[in-house]
């Protein structure tokens, strides 16, 4: 599988589709850190940059599992039987926007906060971006071309299910992916406190969009 | 598409695929690879290792063909089939990027791939379709071995080289049915032809006569 992974990841890099994401995730960074982040709002800052960045995450995803052709993914089934193909493209998927998201915790250490933040706030400012990452490739995946043919259906869908994500959040932790939860609790200081159902939400949800797109593989291949 | 279609295919067996087009040879060839399931009925004992090359290769992506024939044979497991390209003519393609192919150079990058690892099962989606003359009596010898070591091939051919193979079964597709076309024989006595042509043409011209079954000595 680890050679397939390598391969999708190979051809998205060399087909230059990659700048897309990248440009997205800089001019992200650049909004929430230009002007510097003073003492004591790493973990805000951390939670905005892991919201916002969902989206990019999600367009990197899709990019990466419609990157290659149809008939590409056809051969693949065959060399390695469908649900490799499916686990290797979200895989490789993971692989991508995790180090899109690495970037984004490291970025802020070099040239955002005032003070480098303390382990806690690192890791939590980490976590929230995990959970970013697997909420974004479920989104990706949910909106790549075997669940949605059309290119502009597949674009409507994709921004219009993250704002969708962003209203329904504001309802309550289990709504839907909890993003703006995890906003709010960074910003009053409340996170360890509410991580525990933060995280089991963010979870499910994400666990529940990758059910879906590998059932829907299933059927169309 | 196709309905109380049944066709039982044994290890060493070659079958050809025919009918009109539209009638479900693609639909026939990708249930037999495991890349649609049939709404009803099943397919049992498929072999394992299932070579596939569709009807057109993908070419639009960014890599060369050596590039792209060693991720391939990587995911595969398996070497990187050099003998087969030197086979196929296409040795000189190797730094060549797959977009800027022709078509028929991109068809052989497809059977390339297939054919690597030793399919038990080769699927094969008009396969001689591009191909120049050598590299089609090649492929019909490489098919007649992948049979002779106990593979299964199947494949939807119009131009009709795969008749050439010996023990070829035709089977033709048509109203949602497969039925196994009547074989043509021909009772005709044989005779010894000598040809003269220039030396470096002729292992290529032996190797086309033997796959399509003539004796060459």
């Amino acid at each position: 599988m680890i050679p397939l992974v390598t391969f999708r990841l190979s051809g998205y890099v060399r087909s230059h589709r990659i700048f897309q994401p990248v440009l997205g995730l800089l001019a992200v960074l650049s909004i929430i850190y230009a002007t510097g982040v003073p003492a004591g709002g790493e973990l805000p800052s951390y939670s905005d940059s892991a919201g916002i960045l969902m989206l990019v995450f999600a367009w990197a995803a899709r990019g990466l599992l419609d990157n290659e052709p149809d008939e590409q993914r056809l051969i693949a089934i065959t060399a390695v039987g469908r649900r490799r193909e499916l686990v290797a493209g979200l895989l490789a998927a993971l692989l991508l926007t995790g180090a899109l998201a690495l970037v984004a915790v490291v970025f802020p250490l070099f040239v955002g906060f005032a003070e480098t933040p303390g382990g806690a706030d690192l890791g939590y400012g980490a976590g929230l971006h995990l959970l970013a990452v697997l909420a974004g490739t479920a989104l990706g995946a949910l909106t790549s071309r075997p669940v949605l043919a059309s290119p502009a259906a597949s674009a409507a869908v994709l921004v219009g299910g993250y704002m969708a994500i962003l209203l329904l959040s504001s309802a309550g932790p289990w709504a839907s992916v909890p993003v703006l939860d995890w906003m709010n609790a960074a910003h009053h200081h409340e996170l360890p406190d509410r991580l525990g159902v933060i995280v089991a939400s963010a979870l499910a949800w994400s666990a529940a969009g990758l059910a879906g797109y590998a059932a829907v593989r299933r059927v169309r291949g | 598409m196709l309905s109380d279609a049944s066709l039982d295919l044994a290890p060493g067996s070659v079958a050809e695929i025919t009918g009109p087009n539209g009638t479900g040879k693609s639909t026939l060839l990708r249930l037999l690879a495991g890349l649609l399931r049939p709404v009803r009925g099943r397919i049992e004992e498929r072999p394992a290792v299932i070579g596939y090359a569709p009807e057109r290769f993908p070419s639009a992506q960014p890599f060369t063909v050596a590039a792209y024939l060693r991720h391939m044979a990587a995911v595969r497991r398996v070497a990187v089939p050099e003998e087969l390209t030197a086979r196929l003519g296409m040795d000189h393609l190797l730094g060549q990027k797959l977009p800027d192919l022709s078509k028929g150079s991109a068809h052989k990058v497809g059977l390339a791939q297939a054919l690597a690892g030793e399919p038990g099962l080769l699927i094969l989606d008009e396969p001689f379709a591009g191909l120049d003359a050598t590299a089609r009596a090649e492929l019909s010898v490489i098919v007649a071995e992948v049979a002779a070591r106990g593979g299964i091939v199947v494949a939807s051919d119009h131009q009709g080289d795969l008749r050439s193979v010996p023990g070829v079964t035709r089977y033709e597709v048509r109203d949602g049915k497969i039925a196994e076309a009547v074989p043509i024989v021909v009772d005709d006595p044989l005779t010894t032809l000598t040809i003269k042509l220039p030396q470096s043409k002729a292992d290529a011209l032996a190797a086309r006569l033997r796959a399509e079954g003539h004796e060459v000595s």
